[in-house]
């Protein structure tokens, strides 16, 4: 079993975004890459929290898999270990929901987990059988990145979120 | 004996103390009409052959393909695939093809 780690964004108020169309920093909750071009990870739970204060919000989150995976520094959001002894490994997953050089886009085809929830209250929580989670191989398209952000439609409300996955 | 239900994941919408979720838009996003209200809990699995996961519904009510070739569920476009080609290929394989392509022997 690899190391266990919880990539954590806060209160962050997506932006509805187009598959295929840069996501613009800090308007989507996250991207996961490989950390090198064989690493892989397994995604074991993705988990959203409603923050929004005073109207309805309903969101139409995807986990997807990314036809333009993002370059260049890495940035916003908060990558731990979930077991306090565990030794990472040599190179760490890239993660955040910033980045300097190419955004990440939504692929238009390759859509893993849709959780539309209203994030006016709301909680959506998603947990993969040990064995069955979807993963992320390399840190190149289409298998090297996925993302938790915002479709089209709906009318998004702050939220926070976090995604677990395992260094293979 | 093992059991297709071992390989179920659990998704939780919890709208209890919120707003709910229109009609419309949980069925756009592949979930049973009345999952934006209240307490929703459902059964998931994950396609062997491409990795997307499907959302069961509250009485299990969406139909999931088995796959003989992998002994795993696969979801409706990749069963109609299967269908089609007859070829068993699952996601493991995609990623071991990528990996390849990947790594040069000497890095073995």
């Amino acid at each position: 079993m690899g190391v266990r780690y919880s990539f954590s964004v806060t209160s962050v108020t997506p932006t509805a975004t187009a598959d295929t169309t840069n996501l613009v920093d800090s308007t989507y909750l996250g991207y996961l890459q490989g950390g090198s071009s064989t690493m892989r990870l397994n995604i074991a739970e993705v988990y959203m929290g409603g923050e929004a204060a005073s109207t309805s919000s309903p969101s139409i989150m995807v986990l997807a898999r990314d036809s333009t995976v993002m370059t260049g520094t890495a940035g916003g959001g908060r990558n731990a270990a979930l077991d306090g002894s565990s030794t990472a490994p040599g190179t760490l997953a890239t993660v955040g929901n910033t980045a300097a050089t190419t955004k990440p886009q939504r692929s238009s085809t390759l859509h893993l987990l849709h959780l539309s929830y209203n994030a006016y209250g709301g909680i959506v929580r998603w947990v993969a059988r040990p064995g069955e989670e979807p993963s992320v191989v390399g840190n190149s398209a289409s298998l090297g990145e996925v993302s938790l952000s915002a479709f089209t439609g709906g009318t998004t409300g702050q939220m926070s979120s976090h995604i677990l996955y395992e260094v293979v | 004996m093992k059991s297709v239900r071992e390989l179920e994941g659990y998704l939780m919408l919890d709208h209890r103390h919120g707003a709910p979720v229109p009609d419309e838009v949980v069925v756009h996003a592949g979930l049973p009409v009345g999952a934006g209200r209240g307490l929703f809990e459902s059964a998931t699995y994950t396609c062997k052959h491409c990795q997307r996961v499907i959302v069961l519904g509250m009485n299990r009510e969406k139909p999931a393909t088995f796959c003989r070739g992998c002994q795993h569920m696969i979801c409706d476009p990749c069963a109609a695939e299967k269908h089609r080609t007859g070829v068993c290929r699952t996601f493991d394989q995609v990623i071991e093809e990528a990996l390849a392509a990947t790594i040069s022997p000497k890095e073995f």
